[in-house]
């Protein structure tokens, strides 16, 4: 055998430590035991620099640029975000992966499956709000990277296509997190992805848009098979596509290198592919270093959120007979609700997005201006600027508080006790409303400062409604709870007013809460009850 | 080169990255330890949390839908109590059902049970689940389920004169030996010699189930399963020829068969009431139901 004559010729010492540097160099994919010392000394490499190996070694490592400008590694030129948005798509797709094992797409089952998932699965909850979380920070991390993009003018040449191609993965990612809403299918998802899809239905011509509509439910309205086919969509083709135009749109970043701050550069100029070599940062160690810890608390980050401060809503079973009043799409589609409000359904919901998108992506081929500096871009910034105020109002227009309002009894009884979701009784919890008569005229007669606030919240509501609409006077109302079972009481509301004409009217409406349900919040401070609470009498 | 001022905020060392690298992995590890820990209480509480939220929905199913015959609390009538100690310690027993009580129920609300037209219990359980015609999911079937479910501890904790429980007539074991069903006691056992009041005998039978006592019968006002009894005073003598109203009368109670009114169901209206009842108390109620004055 070879060892034996090695060990012979050096040593026995020698040799062990010859093998030992091999299979770390063969580890780090090139890195000698000697260079990693140095690289942690904060010594510059030797020349020719040995730290480039890893780059023509491993695969990972070579789809990576080998250095960086100085300028463009500061945090606040790129805030890393194309970075953020790359490491969200790993994680929804692991957190993802690990759903995937306790769900089946069938109206029959997903359901079941979601609380079973929350019940009896160890960290399931803790994946399924880490998905959902992150998915939702994926949507602004993404968005936020254009947004920084398109004020530091990076879009300009020669990277018109790498932004278009960023158009289209924000889309998808879009997409990706719009399909996945109707999985859980709940109330909530059900009617959300029912109000975007018939958007669809609204493409015209009409053929079209039947067409596309029942290509995308599997059936003129959703079922079994538009949840499978959503769930496919989720799951393999837009993932696939949305990796497809990653690699494409990392590729042009990494050979048109990183746009320099525009100050540093003469307009017109695009120097960042020519590094000089006094100014190049490499990437080994000081940009994975800076890459690596980055990660590490932006995952710290999430998992501190997800465990305390965010929890994925599940509602009732989705049920197409009920449409729940104030259904909401997802946040990031809040502004095309509010176009819905204002427009045309064929105007807001097809050709006004359509039109968006297309200038979206088309922005670096309609604007002539060839300097990213700020001062040179005032009517680009202007515009974005205007652009981003309307998007922000639009979206408050998508939300209940704009336009939808029901009858004033309705909307109070809506806000103390929705008909999907917490709202303040729930949250407050069984074991904080008292049985008996409450009456909003009388004082608050109890002592028990959550119930107080329910009251004095049912009151100021009843006061704002009384100011807002005329056909709403001299109103009052009680809240009956009455025990109808064993852990489970009933919790009747009943309003009593006047119309502007002097009519009488009432409005009455009936909940059940039991002592073991859970409401929450998506977004606050989880609730840990539970945690504290005896469950005695189980 | 020109710094901003934010540049404060950058961290340079490679060490302090470092670093942060590192307490960004302990809070990670801490939390997930956190998580670990409580992961069990949570699992316990998010069960808990979907059986409460289903008893919640079956509670407001079973009050659209169930309540008019089961009563508000499952104290039946006229439909059987639900919310009764017989029902949850005795009831399969006496049916010889090798299941549960939960499958039992879930079985009746999803299927339905044949009307008993020789008992007391007039009006058939629909089938209420969508897989035989009804309005039903799968899920609410369940949700109901355990809702009913849900009285048990009140249930168990009834004496045996609280029970509403209403003896089935043919209850297995009980049948004579003719083969006939005996007349059984309602629970509520009366005294010897005393004589019920015809409104009490009206609504310990369970008449309200079929028969509205307010409603006027008329032509496009007519009660859905019996006729309504509103203004038996003036139909009672013209429905068979030759008949006063009070031999119609105690005759349809005594022969629910002898004369059905044109379009209603025979069979419906149980056999053997009269058996319950002396025949003091018959005439008695029959005088009550012809009374023009008669406030309910």
């Amino acid at each position: 055998m070879a060892v034996q004559p090695e060990v012979q010729k050096k040593g026995l010492l020698s040799s062990a430590l010859g093998v030992a540097d091999d299979v770390f160099t063969r580890i780090t994919a090139g890195i000698s035991a000697g260079e990693f010392r140095r690289m942690l000394r904060g010594e510059p490499p030797g020349r020719p620099n040995p730290r480039l190996k890893p780059h023509s070694e491993a695969f990972l490592l070579h789809i990576k640029p080998t250095y960086y400008h100085e300028s463009v590694t500061r945090f606040t030129h790129t805030f890393r975000l194309g970075l953020l948005s790359t490491y969200l798509f790993f994680v929804e797709t692991i957190t993802g992966i690990f759903l995937m094992i306790w769900y089946a797409p069938s109206p029959d089952r997903a359901y079941d499956d979601m609380i079973r998932l929350l019940s009896d699965v160890p960290f399931g909850q803790f994946m399924r709000d880490l998905h959902r979380l992150g998915a939702e920070m994926m949507v602004a991390v993404v968005t936020l990277h254009m947004v920084r993009t398109y004020l530091t003018g990076s879009y300009k040449a020669p990277r018109q296509f790498t932004w278009f191609t960023g158009v289209v993965l924000l889309f998808i990612t879009l997409f990706l997190s719009f399909s996945g809403y109707l999985l859980p299918w709940d109330q909530l998802a059900f009617w959300a992805v029912t109000i975007g899809t018939s958007m669809a239905e609204a493409v015209p011509p009409q053929i079209v848009g039947e067409t596309v509509n029942l290509l995308a439910r599997g059936a003129p309205d959703i079922g079994a098979n538009g949840l499978l086919r959503f769930y496919l969509l989720h799951v393999f083709f837009l993932p696939l596509l949305l990796f497809l135009f990653f690699f494409v749109h990392y590729y042009k970043v990494v050979h048109f290198g990183i746009s320099l701050p525009a100050q540093e550069e003469e307009v017109g100029q695009d120097t960042a592919d020519k590094v000089p070599a006094d100014r190049r940062v490499y990437f080994l160690p000081d940009v994975m270093i800076d890459e690596t810890s980055l990660l590490i608390v932006f995952t710290a980050i999430l998992i501190v959120l997800t465990a305390f401060f965010f929890q994925a809503p599940l509602e009732s079973i989705a049920n197409p007979q009920v449409t729940p009043l104030h259904t909401v799409s997802p946040w990031y589609f809040y502004w095309l609700q509010g176009l819905l409000k204002i427009a045309d359904k064929v105007i807001a919901g097809v050709i006004l997005p359509g039109i968006l998108l297309v200038l979206l992506a088309a922005i670096p081929y309609l604007d002539p201006n060839p300097s990213r500096r700020g001062k040179d871009r005032r009517v680009a910034i202007i515009s974005g600027i205007v652009a981003g105020v309307v998007m922000i109002i639009l979206s408050w227009m998508g939300t209940p508080q704009y336009a939808v309002e029901g009858a004033p009894s309705v909307e109070v009884v809506q806000e103390l006790m929705p008909e999907e979701g917490a709202g303040h009784v729930r949250e407050a919890g069984y074991a904080h409303m008292p049985v008996g008569l409450w009456d909003t005229r009388e004082p608050i007669p109890h002592d028990d400062p959550e119930f107080a606030h329910i009251m004095e919240v049912y009151q100021a509501s009843i006061e704002k409604w009384m100011e807002r609409d005329p056909d709403f006077n001299m109103a009052y109302g009680f809240m009956d709870i009455t025990q109808d079972q064993p852990n489970l009481k009933k919790i009747r509301w009943e309003l009593h007013w006047f119309t502007s004409e002097g009519e009488a009217e009432t409005f009455e409406r009936y909940f059940f809460l039991h002592r073991d349900a859970m409401y929450w919040e998506e977004y606050g401070f989880r609730d840990f009850r539970w945690l504290t609470e005896s469950r005695e009498g189980e | 080169m020109h710094k901003p001022w934010y540049s404060i905020f950058y961290i340079q060392s490679p060490i302090a990255k470092i670093v942060w690298g590192i307490f960004g992995v302990v809070l990670s590890m801490v939390v997930i330890l956190f998580v670990l820990a409580t992961e069990e209480t949570r699992m316990m509480a998010q069960t808990g949390n979907w059986e409460g939220r289903s008893i919640e929905h079956g509670a407001a199913l079973y009050s659209g839908n169930c309540a008019s015959c089961h009563g508000n609390h499952g104290q039946g009538e006229p439909g059987p109590a639900l919310n009764s100690n017989y029902f949850f310690t005795q009831r399969l027993d006496d049916l010889a059902f090798a299941g549960t009580l939960e499958d039992y129920v879930s079985l009746t609300i999803t299927a339905g049970r044949p009307s008993k037209t020789n008992g007391q219990w007039a009006v058939m359980m629909p089938t209420w689940s969508a897989r035989h015609g009804g309005p039903m999911r799968d899920d609410q079937v369940l949700n109901v389920t355990a809702y009913v479910m849900n009285w048990e501890e009140e249930a168990l904790a009834q004496s045996p004169e609280e029970d509403p429980w209403i003896t089935f007539l043919d209850t297995p074991g009980d049948l004579g030996p003719s083969g006939v069903p005996p007349v059984t006691q309602p629970v509520a056992d009366v005294e010897e010699g005393e004589v019920r009041a015809p409104d009490q005998i009206f609504a310990s039978l369970a008449c309200a189930a079929c028969h509205n006592l307010l409603e006027p019968q008329t032509e496009d006002n007519r009660g859905p399963v019996g006729p309504n009894m509103g203004n038996l005073d003036e139909v009672a003598a013209t429905r068979v020829e030759g008949m006063s109203a009070s031999d119609y009368v105690h005759q349809s109670i005594v022969e629910p068969n002898a004369h059905v009114v044109a379009s209603y169901m025979p069979n419906l209206m149980p056999a053997g009431l009269a058996d319950r009842m002396t025949e003091e108390e018959l005439n008695g109620l029959v005088e009550w139901l012809l009374d023009p004055d008669r406030a309910q």
